[in-house]
């Protein structure tokens, strides 16, 4: 739908100008910028000399860059299915006309913007071996506390939680939302055919939430692969690398090891890595977003 | 809602789960909040309750807010300066785009393809520019200033507000606005006094998930500064540099950090899975 105005193309333009321009100056410029560190050597925050691809190979044949991958990639795993499944089964569990679901969802609001960062703290409290309430609990039911914070695994769990404590609450209510807008004539007809519950959610429930589905699962894809905060206030990468996500590792190259080449190089591959993820998702669903 | 009538095993088992979820989603928040009110002796001790199982106590509290003022409501202040200017800038920017792509067709470029594009910087990971923006705001001077803040979070919130407002405006009967440049409004009139009072809830709550997005920016503000311009954020990270497992300051300050944007975010609920989600599923 679009209005006529008397005064053509011109004055439109100014609408969108603004908008275009921050984007151009803030995002895409960085962007070419960071690719030209990509391709140079540099020495104390600054840039010497042009190097081609060399920063690339320094980086695909550090093992930091592998294991940062598979890290990042187990929480994005991890991260869409858990949040996605809980607030679907949340969903389904709230869509009920029972008191207390507006309580519920008030509270599902929370997670939704608090600080990463904080999540991540109060975590560690939450998290802490010695004297933190989850293994104090453990001990007070005469088992051993678990190595939350120095345990490569554990470690992995804890930031997996907090991760999914933060975002379940989203899916939950896409999905719960999506759940709501379904007619209820669907189910009376399918009540009437004596269909079972298990058919009726198959049948009936998802064709109908499959949009809110998608876009659940393809917005914590893209979120999720941006993960630093989380694992930064909670474990700060350790035990070891165990934590450390490709952002961890731009920041640590970058800013910490002054290597500006190589962590451009990462946050490179890490826009490729997106990319790639979000394409490959566009092409099968493509339909759901036309 | 139409639902066949339910067992009674059923029902219990259901609000057993309802419980069980209502207390996992509350319990960092309660134990942030109990942790708040210890004494250092009580913090790591399993005790829930307080009055019964432990003395509370607002010391932690008076300690942070007035000796240590410079940290924390230095802290605080930057973060709402930080954010409501960003929110601003970025209300304005998404206004003016949100409503060319709603109303005027584009020939350059197809409307879709410049919503796509907008949209797109959400894909982008941060982490892609942060290296460049720190050299860019080292060259300007502006590393340790709020200014530096705002610029990168009304980047990283423009497509929010460009797409909530492009759908609410979108919403919106042509008639009102074509009666007015009919009578001899210019598009920008007509868009301020007659399309901008009709989206007043779009313009709330794209401006309350800017200004969380603001607050809650981690990775940037960790990176551009240091003493003079830290925000809630950074002070957070700062507490166990600086006071090792202090974990009664770590929850006062987390509890700060938190509550400003969670409140805001419990007063636009009905459109925040909408805004969440840039639009594609209405709440």
């Amino acid at each position: 739908m679009a209005i006529r105005t008397r005064d053509k193309d011109r004055s439109r333009i100014l609408f969108i100008a603004p908008a275009i321009l921050w984007l151009l100056t803030f995002t895409l410029f960085p962007l070419l910028y960071s690719l030209y560190l990509s391709l140079h050597g540099s020495r104390f925050l600054r840039v010497t000399h042009f190097v081609g691809l060399e920063n690339y190979r320094m980086v695909l044949t550090d093992y930091r860059f592998w294991q940062a991958f598979r890290v990042t990639l187990t929480f994005v795993v991890v991260d869409v299915i858990a949040t996605t499944f809980i607030g679907l089964l949340l969903a389904l569990l709230f869509n009920n006309p029972i008191k207390g679901i507006r309580l519920f969802r008030t509270l599902s609001t929370i997670p939704l913007l608090a600080a990463p960062v904080a999540i991540g703290y109060i975590c560690m409290i939450i998290f802490y071996e010695e004297g933190g309430p989850i293994n104090n609990l453990l001990v007070a039911l005469g088992m051993n506390g678990i190595n939350w914070i120095s345990h490569p695994f554990w470690a992995k769990v804890a930031v997996c939680i907090a991760d999914v404590w933060q975002w379940a609450p989203f899916a939950f209510m896409v999905l719960l939302a999506a759940l709501q807008s379904v007619p209820d004539e669907m189910y009376e007809a399918a009540v009437l055919d004596t269909v079972s519950s298990w058919q009726t959610f198959i049948h009936i429930t998802l064709p109908m939430i499959r949009h809110a589905l998608v876009t659940v699962v393809l917005l914590r894809t893209v979120e999720a692969f941006k993960i630093f905060d989380i694992p930064f206030a909670l474990t700060n990468g350790g035990p070891g690398l165990a934590t450390r996500t490709l952002t961890f590792n731009v920041y640590t190259t970058g800013l910490r090891d002054q290597n500006l080449g190589e962590a451009t190089a990462i946050s490179f591959l890490l826009v490729i890595i997106m990319l790639t993820a979000t394409f490959v998702f566009f092409r099968i669903y493509r339909s759901e977003y036309e | 809602m139409y639902r066949p009538k339910m067992p009674a095993w059923k029902r219990v088992l259901m609000i057993i789960a309802m419980v069980i979820a209502t207390v996992w989603l509350i319990f960092p928040f309660y134990w942030a909040v109990i942790t708040s009110l210890k004494k250092p002796a009580d913090v790591f001790k399993l005790s829930f309750i307080p009055f019964v199982q432990f003395q509370p106590t607002l010391e932690n509290w008076r300690t942070e807010l007035t000796l240590r003022t410079k940290e924390v409501v230095g802290g605080l202040s930057t973060s709402f300066i930080v954010a409501v200017s960003a929110a601003a800038i970025a209300l304005a920017i998404g206004t003016l785009a949100g409503y060319g792509l709603a109303r005027f067709r584009y020939q350059r470029w197809k409307n879709r393809d410049i919503a796509m594009w907008i949209l797109s910087q959400r894909f982008l990971p941060p982490a892609a520019t942060v290296i460049p923006f720190f050299l860019m705001m080292r060259k300007f001077g502006l590393i340790d200033t709020p200014l530096a803040l705002i610029l990168v979070n009304v980047t990283f919130t423009i497509p929010f507000t460009v797409m909530i407002l492009r759908d609410a405006f979108g919403e919106l009967p042509l008639e009102l606005e074509e009666s007015a440049l009919v009578d001899g409004c210019t598009p920008f009139q007509t868009l301020v006094w007659i399309a901008l009072p009709l989206v007043a809830p779009a313009l709330v709550s794209a401006a309350i998930i800017s200004f969380a997005f603001t607050w809650n920016e981690f990775l940037f503000a960790f990176i551009l500064t240091y003493s003079q311009a830290t925000p809630m954020t950074v002070v957070i990270a700062g507490t166990q540099d600086t006071q090792g497992v202090q974990f009664w300051y770590v929850s006062t300050r987390m509890l700060m950090a938190v509550i400003p944007p969670t409140i805001l975010a419990m007063a636009i609920q009905r459109y925040i899975v909408r805004g969440l989600t840039l639009g594609a599923v209405k709440g």
